[in-house]
């Protein structure tokens, strides 16, 4: 039983990282923008297939298919700033209702390009480590550290360099920021940019580890926003911490409870959370 | 004279005879009950509630167990049904309001609340059959005065009878929008901190218009599980919550009767114009995207704006 | 759009010599949505057989030549799309053939108004619900066209045997879906299993699930010999390559879903034993229909074939057209819908499918039972449905 225990906890907490690069991306956004854009589970949906399909089809490397994954939902994120998000700063109903408009259609653009049939990448990282009863498998590992060392490195790039400190001092005090000089609305694309890269990024390595189909956004998006609720909305080490709470709360409930209720395990984690600690567990009021 | 707006809808059905479009014109009334209701928390309020979908489907799974388990009339179900959606809908507005949650995460909590309760409802399958649903094979009786007891069965009752639901609806919503209950709402919605300093007191105005919203969702649920003859855990599900907010946000979210047009282009609109499934989801993204952008106001709200410049 | 195509053709076709008779057909698939899986293979079939008939020249009843509309509703798997739907093919376009739909859901609420047309049209679906209503009164227009599980002679039955004389199997894990699908599957096997003396563990997975570790965990704590898993591919591959990974499970026992998730990972699994309606792989080499059925797609739709979901064209698709036109031959008529269900009934259509109907509607069909071992030897066996 407790290898089992060990076991899942592991696997929750891989799972968890990749709720975590959603949900970092989700509460940048927030932070800077005022929005929580909820179509990045199709920023990382578009990461996904273009992997697929540059590795699959053509035939790169996967590391080399990885980058122009991550370009292009960077690039399809900078035309849905331009276009969309631009127009709704601050304005948090508009924002989640412009994504949800945003995820119709590019579900439908991937319906059409690719049709409902999932696609199932060659494997890139195949076997598992097995310790006792214990298996994890390799490629999880891999994920799990590109994917951690991302989010250290944007949290570490945030509080060092002058960017990160241009950001946090626009989302402390907008006007102030501007007024120093702060380039506000380059530093807003930029943002926006830099999530939806972050779920490209996530949508490349889930294509390793998953099956792809056009609707894989949703779950992913939903889960990210849960993660960065309880992580706290505006703490970076948050997110990855929420990510990884959820993760395990999850599994650890499938393991003792009905599986079938696996999803309300951590709707509940979160609710108790918000009701008790409204700044999630490492944030701080906004 | 606004009254009069609803004359044509009367005549109708003596004009056109189709089954078809007296079929969406039917679904279109029902549905429009569900989000004028909503528009009271939404666009009066200034909340978004992610608990009206959920709201419409416990109201649709009470009413027809009531009535297919205890054999009682329609009514005798739906009673019920409002009840426990008042009740329930006490329980998570105080939840929600004590703890003073911000648009944002009221939003995320309701969705919570929605999703345990669809999952509750999809995995008690010895009362509700899960996800297998239920057949509804029932109908609804009334009672008219010149006519005795009608039974609802058949496109020009059903029409009638969805027609009088949602003119009660709108009048409700009417009646309370304009005393002061009403201004406290919109008090709420456009500055909620400067409402409490008047002395409003912000808990229990936000509680009694997500309550009463999803109390008239409740009805929308029992008609169109009836109506229907078939009802399952979808009905609890994202996409009718995103649905509903669809319709306000295109009809126009700052007037009563805004969310009727809405309901009723999103549901006549793919039946009238042929086009392949992806194509209406582009359509339909295009649609919320532009209405957002370009026409905040939605359809009615800006020709009304347009009505009053000239 | 189809509409307008099909019409574009129809209007090419027209010669001043041939009358301009027109049948149509209507289809209510989900085509998008959660689960457009099941009628997406049905639209494609159809849409290509409806092309071949019309490309024809049409066909002959009666010393008339027809020529087929085909006027295809993507219900998304909502039934109150469906009922919009069918009441204008019914009413506004006087369709009289429906094919669809394969979601029991939208079945179940589209079969009050389709009974008060009793005697007025025919409904072709392969939802698992209308089993329980072929044969009742007033359900003349229903047809089933999908093999039954369970009864004597189902698939189901003959399956659960063979595993259990094959492998001597005793304990089985399913794995199954939270939705109309997999309680369909559930309420048939449990019992099944039951009777055939095989102890039976059963988890459900919500929609959308990617991440199977903590369920398969949970059923491979008590050992089981084989796991029964979920029925559509987009969680097959998922679920056998996390069984295999993580060392849970390394049999598996399929009624629905292809052979591809046990090909990908055939260096890992010990046994694979699936019922596909037909392994395509094996039959394109083997059988000239579907050899050409499969060129004729890629011609047609201009992208690959879809190997992992062309057996479920086994269902209102592509042969059942022909089979329908069939019918209307022998029973001298395109609008008698008596004189063609009788026909229907009485009649074997050999396409890519050998297919005939029972007394009650039901469609019988051959399928293959395919089963891979160690090292990715595979075993093909055809079994004739009669």
């Amino acid at each position: 039983m407790s290898q089992l225990l060990v076991g899942q906890t592991l696997n929750g907490v891989i799972v968890g990282t990749l709720y975590g690069i959603i949900a970092l991306g989700v509460t940048l956004t927030f932070g800077i923008t005022g929005i929580v854009n909820f179509a990045l589970g199709e920023f990382m949906m578009i990461g996904a297939y273009v992997t697929w399909y540059l590795f699959d089809i053509v035939g790169l490397p996967y590391p080399v298919a990885i980058l122009p994954a991550v370009a292009i939902a960077a690039g399809c994120g900078f035309v849905a700033d331009q276009l969309l998000f631009r127009f709704t700063r601050n304005n948090l109903i508009n924002g989640l209702l412009v994504s949800i408009g945003l995820i119709s259609i590019v579900e439908a653009g991937a319906l059409l390009l690719w049709t409902t049939t999932p696609k199932d990448m060659g494997y890139v990282l195949s076997g598992a480590f097995r310790m006792g009863a214990v298996s994890v498998p390799r490629m999880k590992i891999v994920v799990f550290a590109l994917l951690a060392a991302v989010m250290f490195l944007t949290y570490a790039s945030l509080s060092r360099t002058w960017i990160g400190r241009a950001a946090y001092a626009f989302s402390q005090n907008p006007e102030a920021a501007m007024l120093m000089g702060v380039k506000t609305e380059i530093l807003q694309s930029g943002v926006v940019v830099y999530s939806t890269a972050l779920a490209g990024f996530g949508g490349a390595l889930y294509a390793s580890l998953y099956s792809l189909e056009p609707a894989m956004g949703g779950l992913y998006i939903l889960k990210g926003v849960e993660a960065a609720i309880l992580g706290g909305i505006g703490s970076l080490i948050g997110s990855l911490a929420g990510g990884v709470i959820l993760g395990v709360t999850e599994a650890i409930g499938s393991i003792y409870l009905p599986s079938a209720f696996r999803d309300a395990y951590g709707l509940v984690f979160v609710v108790a959370i918000l009701l008790y600690q409204p700044s999630g567990l490492f944030g701080t009021e906004r | 004279m606004k009254v009069l707006l609803w004359v044509p809808f009367f005549i109708f059905p003596v004009l056109v005879q189709s089954n078809f479009i007296l079929t969406i014109f039917i679904f279109s009334f029902i549905l429009a009950i569900a989000a004028v209701s909503f528009n009271l928390i939404f666009g009066f309020t200034g909340q978004l509630s992610m608990f009206h979908a959920a709201a419409f489907g416990i109201a649709a799974y009470i009413t027809s167990l009531t009535v297919s388990i205890f054999h009682v009339p329609f009514w005798a179900g739906l009673l019920p049904a409002i009840c426990f959606t008042i009740v329930i809908s006490l329980v998570i507005g105080s939840i929600c309001f004590k703890f003073k949650l911000k648009a944002f995460y009221f939003a995320v909590v309701t969705l919570a609340f929605s999703e345990l309760a669809r999952l509750v409802i999809l995995n008690w399958n010895s009362v509700t059959n899960g996800t297998l649903g239920l057949m509804v094979l029932e109908k609804p009786f009334v009672w008219v005065p010149a006519a005795g007891l009608v039974k609802i069965d058949g496109p020009l009752s059903w029409y009638f009878f969805s027609l009088a639901a949602l003119i009660l609806t709108v009048a409700v919503c009417w009646l309370v929008l304009r005393s002061w209950i009403g201004r406290c709402f919109a008090a709420i919605r456009l500055n909620e901190d400067l409402a409490q300093t008047l002395g409003i007191d912000i808990f229990r105005y936000k509680l009694l218009s997500f309550t009463l919203a999803n109390a008239l969702a409740a009805i929308a649920g029992g008609l169109y599980a009836f109506y229907t003859g078939y009802i399952e855990p979808n009905y609890l599900g994202i996409n009718q919550s995103l649905d509903i907010i669809s319709m306000v946000l295109l009809g126009g979210r700052s007037s009563i009767i805004g969310p009727i047009a809405g309901a009723f282009v999103l549901t006549g609109l793919p039946h009238i114009i042929d086009l392949s499934g992806e194509a209406r989801a582009i359509l339909y993204g295009l649609v919320l995207i532009l209405t957002i952008l370009i026409l905040p106001q939605g359809v009615i709200g800006t020709l009304e704006g347009w009505r009053r410049a000239a | 759009m189809r509409r307008l195509i099909c019409l574009a053709i129809l209007a090419l076709l027209a010669s001043p010599v041939a009358a301009q008779n027109i049948v149509k057909i209507g289809q209510i698939e989900a085509q998008t949505g959660a689960n457009a899986i099941y009628g997406y293979m049905s639209s494609q079939g159809l849409a290509l057989a409806v092309d071949q008939v019309n490309k024809a020249g049409g066909f002959q009843v009666g010393g008339k030549t027809y020529t087929i509309e085909l006027i295809a509703s993507d219900t998304r798997g909502d039934p109150k799309e469906a009922s919009i739907q069918l009441k204008r093919l019914l009413e506004t376009d006087g369709v009289k053939f429906v094919f669809g739909p394969f979601l029991s859901n939208v079945f179940v609420t589209i079969e009050p108004y389709a009974k008060q047309f009793n005697g007025k049209f025919l409904l072709m679906g392969g939802a698992t619900r209308i089993h329980d209503f072929l044969g009742t009164p007033d359900h003349d227009f229903l047809l089933r066209s999908w093999n039954w599980d369970a009864g004597p002679k189902g698939f189901g039955n003959l399956m659960v045997d063979r595993l259990v004389k094959e492998t001597g199997a005793k304990k089985i894990a399913m794995l199954f879906q939270n939705d109309q699908g997999g309680k369909v599957l559930v309420d048939i096997y449990t019992p099944l299993f039951k009777q055939k003396g095989i102890d039976a563990q059963l988890e459900l997975f919500e929609p959308g699930t990617k991440d199977f570790s903590a369920v398969l965990a949970k059923l491979a704590a008590a050992n089981p010999d084989f796991l029964f898993p979920s029925y559509s591919d987009a969680h097959l591959y998922d679920i056998v390559r996390q069984a295999t990974e993580g060392n849970y499970f390394r049999k598996f026992f399929l009624v629905r879903g292809s052979l591809g998730p046990g090909l990908k990972n055939k260096g890992e699994i010990d046994d694979y034993f699936v019922y596909v309606p037909k392994y395509f792989e094996e039959a394109e080499k083997t059988d000239p229909k579907v050899a050409k059925f499969v060129a004729d797609y890629k011609t047609f739709y201009k992208r690959d074939f879809p190997y992992d979901q062309a057996p479920l064209c086994s269902s209102s698709c592509y042969d059942h057209l022909f089979m329908l036109i069939e019918a209307m031959k022998k029973a001298g008529s395109v609008d008698d819908v008596t004189k063609i269900r009788k026909e229907l009934l009485s009649m074997t259509y050999d396409g890519l499918w050998k297919i005939r109907f029972d007394e009650r509607g039901e469609e019988i069909f051959n399928f293959d039972i395919v089963r891979m071992k160690r090292a990715g030897q595979i075993s093909v066996t055809s079994v004739d449905a009669q």
